[in-house]
């Protein structure tokens, strides 16, 4: 079996097992920890709706922070929105998700893609050197931001390597870039990288909980 | 012994004409990737080299390969080159037949002792050496006679070069490739199902000229036909960077030639000459008419997936395996809470 | 369970809260050893990991940003002062002995234990340089409740004994007395008497049966007594069936700000078991922020089920009482900005109340720049202003405040909040600064008309 052989097969398959394993795991470990009940009178009603709301307006900085934080949100905002056009919007990709999910969405084309995973690369590396030199950020760092930084990075370089190849053969890059996958796989469920799916129970239940108090969400 | 004619005087018998036969040396040169200052030197090669012997063994094979390099509309100079060696032993072609023909093999390989070529289509089958066998020799003790005096083996299409077919999963019959097998001579892969014939006859020049092999890559297949992909010397490659893709054999996309990507075309992994060399004395290659690129001259090509499943599908079982996956999460979530919880009535308790 | 030598005297003339500055510092409670004092802590700090509170140290990103929207951080620049680095070690426990993957990071060491030596340096960070005053937890873009998180972090140092000398002797004359003050229920009619006849008004005081129980701060009993007239001044106004209660006066919770549950709960009881007991159907919370968190949202969950009565900030019942026309008042002709009290606005949501309280009084109104739920914190709340030794950080975080103030240039600045008040007080004479803080609540009693029915 070769390498590319080995990535496509094999190893995704184990780490499709471990992400979905490990994330259901951490999800459902939290979940079931003992429940708080508020008896207090709610001002609002709270529900579902109040979680909708603050899962979407947390999504921007609300003005009296814009100018403190801009400049780690906008790298923030090119480092996420480029990483979500580079892994779903991509052709090649989305052709991945249709070998599983059956069904597919139409992509951007490859020129596009390159130049926003070049700009995700660019303001990760921005917020790399930020998390190594504000005071900050260097005191509350540990070894998951800066692994998870990597695992996340990893896919994406090796990923812009294919078109240019520098040197490799297409089947190894592409081997090594499904590799960095699995990599970032493994590791998804057990970091920080668990904010994509974490980030909706802290700010669903931060809706629930401030907007039944009728107070700023 | 009577002594060989050399190809130069062959070529000319044939009434190939001076000029044709320097075209020849050019192309050669070109597709080789020699500087233009070479061509004299292929020329002079060529013309004074005795006629090579050449034994053609055919295991577990289809005679497509065979058919590729003799089936051409009109006689090519790349089929002349092929007069011009002399193809002592290959079961298609040859007259003789039976004793005959295997004496013909036993004396071209006495003759020419280290110094003939070997060409080998069909991979070798080990599992049970009565599943191939010619006058009653298995196919294996018959490579491994042959080899045993020669300056090179050839591997001839994909069979011969990675087990090809007959090779592919569940491989009833053990079979294997040359490389496989021999080990002690220098080997040199030409796969393709079939290859394509202005390389292989490419090769034997090579061979002709400089009297070594070719710089060969990992899978032991010439870099100047095997050095870049199908996808990077593809015409419909601007459409791949534009996202322009066929979705189905007759749709817009197809009619428009846009790229085969999502058809499953294996162009980006899939290392040949096609889509420069061309088919057909330089007609066409299969994704100008239409067909994604099958990948047909890689190791695995059987079993490296679905001809119409595009490249970047994961192979990977996502149903009911997954599905245990997802219970082995909620279990072991269940019980980190559980154990989190007990602690915490723990800690109550104690106070 | 804890023990303090040494207590000392409280101080009544000062300009705030507090005892006499401590000659000799006990910030260490009790004589339990090293070892305890980390299980303790470790114990108290795992009760409160539910689903919520799971959840939000699980999610957070380490991205920093809460630094930029918390007044200790922005003033000092001290990484220290990151509002979840103030939690770290709650975090840290809660990786270690109650996450999803608590057992790897045990069996693998990948989340240190927390020591002795870390206990005691988080004590400055969790009570001298965090107000509660949740300002981080509208930055904070997964929306973690970090001020939350805080009052919780502090259950933990409290059981271990290692709370700041001041604030734990407050707390603990609270659960003695009924009053951080050590106001008696005696003192407080004493107090009350006096203030009626002063200020010439009805104090009802132990009444049997009402509809309204009104309840103050000791703040205000010691220190702006007149706001027991001007609660009497409105409710007597508005016509209510209203009462003082001598065994449930005390609005402020020590308990709550100190980190002690069972204190808080018994200061939050003494209201709950008043109201039910002369079948209020309000009970009217002082000008008092904390006093609101504690009763409006926390005290149902002390109680164990719904309240039997509405809870309201004096605030929301002047805005009510004005919106419905049960009380009217003059137009005042001045300029006024308003500091908003963040347990009452930013995390307690009645922030519009004081604003249409102001638009009746037809004032020039100056917001302040990011005025309302993103105000900054008077630097004093969740008892940094009992702190002595927080004193220069709490002045150096003032300043923000002061500028805020400044920029309106408004003629009079108010707020609904005695503690905000002493320690705007406390600044102001620090920094010999001209605004002096005034009360909203008193301001609408001194015009009040009458209204004709």
């Amino acid at each position: 079996m070769d390498l590319l052989a080995f990535a496509k097969g094999p190893a995704l398959q184990v780490a499709a097992y471990i992400f979905v394993a490990g994330s259901i795991w951490r999800i459902v470990g939290i979940v079931l920890l003992k429940e708080k009940v508020d008896h207090s009178e709610p001002r609002k009603s709270g529900g579902l709706m109040a979680a909708l709301k603050v899962i979407y307006t947390r999504s921007f900085t609300a003005s009296p922070f814009k100018r403190a934080t801009l400049y780690p949100k906008m790298l923030a905002y090119v480092q996420h929105l480029g990483l979500f056009a580079v892994i779903f919007l991509f052709v090649p990709h989305i052709m991945f998700f249709e070998g599983f999910l059956g069904f597919s969405w139409p992509g951007l084309p490859n020129n596009i893609i390159y130049l926003l995973g070049v700009a995700a690369v660019a303001a990760s590396i921005a917020l790399l050197v930020r998390r190594l030199t504000s005071p900050v950020l260097k005191l509350i760092s540990n070894f998951d931001d800066y692994f998870s930084w990597f695992v996340t990075v990893l896919p994406l370089v090796t990923g812009l390597m294919i078109p240019v190849r520098m040197g490799f053969r297409y089947e190894d890059i592409l081997a090594v870039h499904i590799l960095s996958v699995v990599l970032l796989m493994l590791w998804f469920p057990f970091g920080k990288l668990g904010h994509a799916f974490l980030v909706f129970v802290t700010r669903g239940t931060t809706g629930m909980v401030f907007e039944r108090r009728g107070a700023k969400t | 012994m009577k002594k060989r004619p050399t190809v130069g005087e062959i070529l000319q018998a044939k009434g190939v004409s001076r000029r044709g036969f320097l075209k020849y040396c050019a192309t050669t040169a070109s597709i080789l990737a020699l500087p233009p200052s070479m061509i004299p030197r292929i020329a002079e090669a060529i013309e004074n080299t005795r006629r090579p012997s050449v034994i053609w063994l055919s295991f577990q094979e289809c005679t497509g390969c065979t058919e590729s390099l003799t089936r051409s509309a009109s006689p090519t100079v790349e089929g002349l080159i092929f007069d011009a060696i002399s193809l002592d032993y290959h079961h298609t072609l040859q007259a003789a037949a039976g004793d005959q023909a295997e004496a013909a093999r036993h004396a071209a390989m006495e003759e020419n002792e280290g110094g003939y070529l070997v060409l080998v289509d069909g991979s070798i089958p080990l599992g049970n050496p009565g599943f191939s066998t010619i006058a009653g020799m298995s196919n294996v003790e018959m490579l491994k006679e042959t080899v045993a005096g020669a300056a090179a083996v050839v591997a001839i299409g994909s069979c011969a070069a990675f087990g090809g077919i007959p090779g592919a999963d569940p491989n009833p019959t053990g079979a294997v490739s040359v490389m496989d097998l021999v080990t002690d001579k220098p080997v040199i892969n030409v796969p393709g199902c079939p290859p394509i014939p202005m390389v292989m006859t490419a090769v034997l020049t090579h061979f002709l000229t400089f009297g070594t092999i070719p710089d060969l890559d990992k899978h032991g297949r010439p870099m100047t036909f095997f050095g870049t992909t199908i996808h990077d010397r593809c015409y419909r490659r601007p459409f791949y960077e534009q996202g322009k893709f066929a979705e189905t054999f007759d749709d817009e996309g197809a009619k428009a030639g846009w790229c085969l990507y999502k058809l499953g075309c294996k162009g980006p992994t899939t290392y040949n000459a096609c889509a420069t060399t061309k088919w057909n004395s330089g007609t066409s290659f299969p994704i100008e008419a239409g067909h994604p690129c099958l990948g047909c001259s890689e190791p695995n090509f059987w079993d490296g997936g679905g001809f119409y499943e595009p490249l970047s599908t994961g192979r990977f079982d996502s149903g009911t395996k997954l599905a245990g996956a997802a219970a082995a999460g909620v279990a072991l979530g269940v019980a980190a809470a559980a154990a989190g919880r007990s602690k915490q009535a723990k800690f109550t308790k104690e106070g | 369970m804890t023990t303090v030598d040494g207590r000392h005297e409280l101080d009544r003339e000062a300009e705030r809260l507090a005892y006499k500055p401590p000659e000799v510092r006990h910030d260490k409670q009790g004589d339990m050893p090293s070892e305890e004092r980390i299980n303790q802590a470790m114990h108290h700090f795992v009760k409160n990991f539910n689903t919520q509170t799971a959840s939000y140290l699980d999610g957070c990103l380490h991205c920093g940003m809460c630094a930029d929207a918390c007044h200790f951080h922005v003033r000092t620049d001290d990484p220290r002062y990151t509002p979840i680095w103030k939690i770290e070690l709650f975090k840290r426990t809660y990786k270690r002995q109650v996450g999803p993957f608590a057992f790897f990071y045990r069996l693998l060491g990948l989340k240190r234990h927390v020591s002795i030596e870390d206990l005691e340096e988080w004590q400055h960070l969790l009570y001298d340089s965090c107000t509660v005053c949740g300002r981080c937890s509208l930055v904070c873009p997964m929306g973690i409740d970090i001020a939350g998180l805080v009052s919780m972090a502090r259950h933990g140092m409290f059981k271990a004994g290692l709370i700041p000398h001041e604030l734990h002797e407050v707390a603990k004359t609270a659960s003695e007395t009924g009053s951080p003050l050590g106001i008696t229920g005696d003192k407080f009619a004493e107090r009350a008497d006096w203030m009626g006849d002063e200020h010439d008004v009805e104090i009802p005081m132990n009444k049997e049966q009402a509809d309204v129980l009104a309840v103050m701060s000791s703040i205000e009993i010691n220190k702006y007594p007149e706001s027991m007239a001007a609660t009497a001044k409105i409710l007597n106004a508005a016509g209510e069936s209203w009462t003082f209660r001598t065994d449930g006066f005390e609005a402020t919770n020590f308990g709550m700000l100190s980190g002690n549950p069972d204190w808080q709960k018994a200061s939050t009881m003494k209201i709950i078991d008043a109201a039910v007991k002369i079948g209020a159907k309000t009970v009217v919370l002082p000008e008092c922020g904390h006093a609101y968190m504690a009763l409006r949202w926390m005290g149902a969950n002390m109680y164990g089920k719904p309240l039997p009565f509405k809870v309201l900030h004096i605030s929301e019942y002047m805005a009510d009482a004005l919106n419905t026309g049960k009380i009217k008042v003059k137009k005042v002709d001045k300029s006024v900005t308003y500091h908003d009290p963040c347990q009452v606005s930013r995390r307690g949501g009645a922030t519009q109340a004081a604003r249409d309280v102001i638009k009746h009084l037809g004032v020039d109104f100056r917001e302040m720049e990011y005025g309302g739920d993103y105000n900054w914190c008077c630097g004093g709340g969740g008892g940094v202003v009992t702190i002595k030794r927080a004193d220069p950080l709490r002045h150096r975080v003032f300043k923000l405040k002061m500028d805020q103030v400044e920029k309106t240039e408004a003629d009079q600045l108010l707020s609904s909040c005695a503690n905000c008040r002493q320690s705007f007080d406390d600044s102001q004479q620090h920094f010999n600064w001209d605004y002096t803080m005034g009360s909203l609540m008193e301001m609408v009693a001194e015009n009040l008309e009458e209204v004709q029915s």
